[in-house]
């Protein structure tokens, strides 16, 4: 309980963690608002396959809330990494020589520092959605379990990828690179490991988190069809097997390694 | 007891000895000086004291058990190894503030040894803004947090102007005099003389001297005999 506390007071007390969430909530809200006149009908007619005049439309925009899940891995990455770069891993160490105690702290910290900024930010990409679908006559209702299933899904996912964020910033000491590395793995080779080979890139994070918001879009134009992701369950079964791998590498490392 | 001791320790990184077969016991209630050049193995023996490096071979032990299997560990032992272990974007009471919380320590006894170390006036400062003084003495600071007996300091004069220099050493003598055992590595030869009850002295990994002070400069400074163990070495 006590290296519980210490570690929330990293989190309250570092102010790159509160920009971490305004940026996590301007995503979030700018993604889901702008997903709007994209999709607009022209003329009535769909755009890239989609309508917003229908339940998937509207589905497809509020998707876009959990935008903000890149952060919630890079304050996971600024936890631990930061640890290194401020050189706070030294007190953090010995005053907890027990280093699997401090871990586990940072774990679930990690967790649910990530799961509370996921939350808030779908929430704030909810109400930017909501806002812009205003704009559009006729626009449909969406579906009727979407905003419990985008909280639950923005939950576990921040979760999850606070978790990995915390396990990739142990492995890897330098924070810019761990960063960089986070960076180009979500946005170029996952989105083209799931454009490449879709059958088996679901298994991957991105693939996940989608598959747990539970959609029914079917837009070729777009390369999405829902209906090839798993099942709501079977996606958050495997999005915490992930963190717990990386929950294993981070404990291995840290009480293996000489701290500088 | 011995509050500390060093049982044939050895650090190596590949096949480079930085420690080498360290055997020592520091006593109990005495200030003791590790001496040694640059490079010479003292900040890796005192990490692997604390806990931070693995020892290749042989132990460390303080009040009798190592340091990770110290229940509160600050409670019985404080230390500084360098001036980098704060967060710059925190003030420094709140970086003192989170390792008492992780210490299970009131968040009052912050500002008690703030006020010590004679920076209360700066305590909502960001790290960041300290100079190199004031972030030795916010060291310091965090070393004293849990009130211990045992205090282990890496060259904490180094960057110090002399104002801060004549500060520390009153500190210390300070701290002495309510029976501490202080175990202070340092390249001030000068300002070790007048503090240390007891010197080791270690040169390329191997303990070269231990002893009383006297017993160590045999009527010279500590400087001549410094450099006579050391082969020169500064």
């Amino acid at each position: 309980m006590k290296l519980l506390v210490s570690e929330l007071r990293k989190v309250i007390y570092v102010r790159s963690n509160w920009g971490l969430l305004v940026g996590a909530i301007f995503i979030s809200a700018v993604g889901t608002a702008v997903t709007v006149p994209i999709l607009a009908p022209v003329e009535g007619g769909a755009v890239f396959g989609v309508s917003l005049q229908e339940t998937s439309g509207v589905d497809s925009v509020y998707a876009n809330a959990v935008s903000g899940y890149i952060f919630a891995i890079i304050l996971g990455i600024l936890l631990m990494s930061g640890e290194f770069r401020h050189g706070t891993a030294v007190a953090t160490f010995l005053t907890s020589p027990k280093r699997y105690r401090v871990v586990f702290a940072k774990l679930a910290v990690s967790a649910l520092a990530a799961a509370a900024l996921m939350i808030i930010s779908a929430v704030a990409g909810f109400i930017a959605g909501w806002l812009a679908l205003q704009t559009v006559d006729d626009a449909a209702s969406p579906s009727e379990n979407l905003f419990l299933n985008l909280i639950l899904a923005s939950a576990l996912a921040g979760a999850v990828l606070g978790v990995i964020g915390l396990a990739i910033g142990t492995l890897i000491k330098n924070q810019l690179l761990a960063i960089v590395v986070t960076l180009v793995y979500l946005f170029i080779v996952d989105p083209l490991l799931l454009a490449l080979f879709p059958d088996s890139a679901k298994f991957l994070p991105t693939g996940l988190i989608t598959a747990m918001l539970n959609l029914d879009i079917d837009a070729p134009e777009l390369g999405i069809n829902t209906n090839n992701y798993l099942p709501p369950f079977e996606a958050a079964g495997f999005l915490v097997a992930f963190g717990v791998v990386f929950a294993g590498v981070a404990m291995f490392t840290s009480l293996r390694r000489d701290i500088d | 007891m011995s509050a500390i001791v060093f049982k044939n320790l050895t650090k190596k990184y590949g096949k480079q000895y930085a420690v080498n077969d360290l055997a020592v016991e520091i006593e109990t209630g005495k200030i003791t000086g590790f001496l040694g050049p640059n490079g010479a193995g003292k900040s890796t023996s005192l990490r692997c004291l604390v806990g931070l490096a693995a020892p290749t071979d042989g132990s460390s032990t303080i009040n009798g058990v190592p340091y990770q299997e110290l229940e509160n560990p600050l409670s019985q032992v404080g230390t500084v190894l360098d001036s980098r272990g704060f967060h710059r974007g925190l003030t420094g009471k709140q970086n003192l503030k989170v390792i008492a919380a992780a210490a299970g320590i009131d968040d009052a006894r912050v500002d008690e040894v703030l006020e010590k170390v004679e920076l209360s006036d700066a305590a909502n400062k960001r790290v960041g803004k300290y100079s190199l003084g004031m972030k030795q003495r916010l060291s310091l600071a965090g070393a004293l947090l849990g009130d211990p007996e045992i205090l282990i300091l890496d060259e904490p004069a180094n960057g110090l102007d002399p104002v801060g220099i004549a500060w520390l050493r009153t500190f210390l003598k300070k701290l002495a005099e309510g029976g501490r055992t202080i175990l202070i590595s340092s390249h001030q030869l000068a300002e070790m003389q007048n503090t240390v009850d007891d010197v080791l002295i270690i040169h390329k990994g191997k303990l070269v001297a231990s002893g009383t002070l006297s017993d160590i400069t045999q009527g010279d400074t500590l400087e001549q005999a410094f450099l006579r163990l050391t082969g020169g070495a500064a």
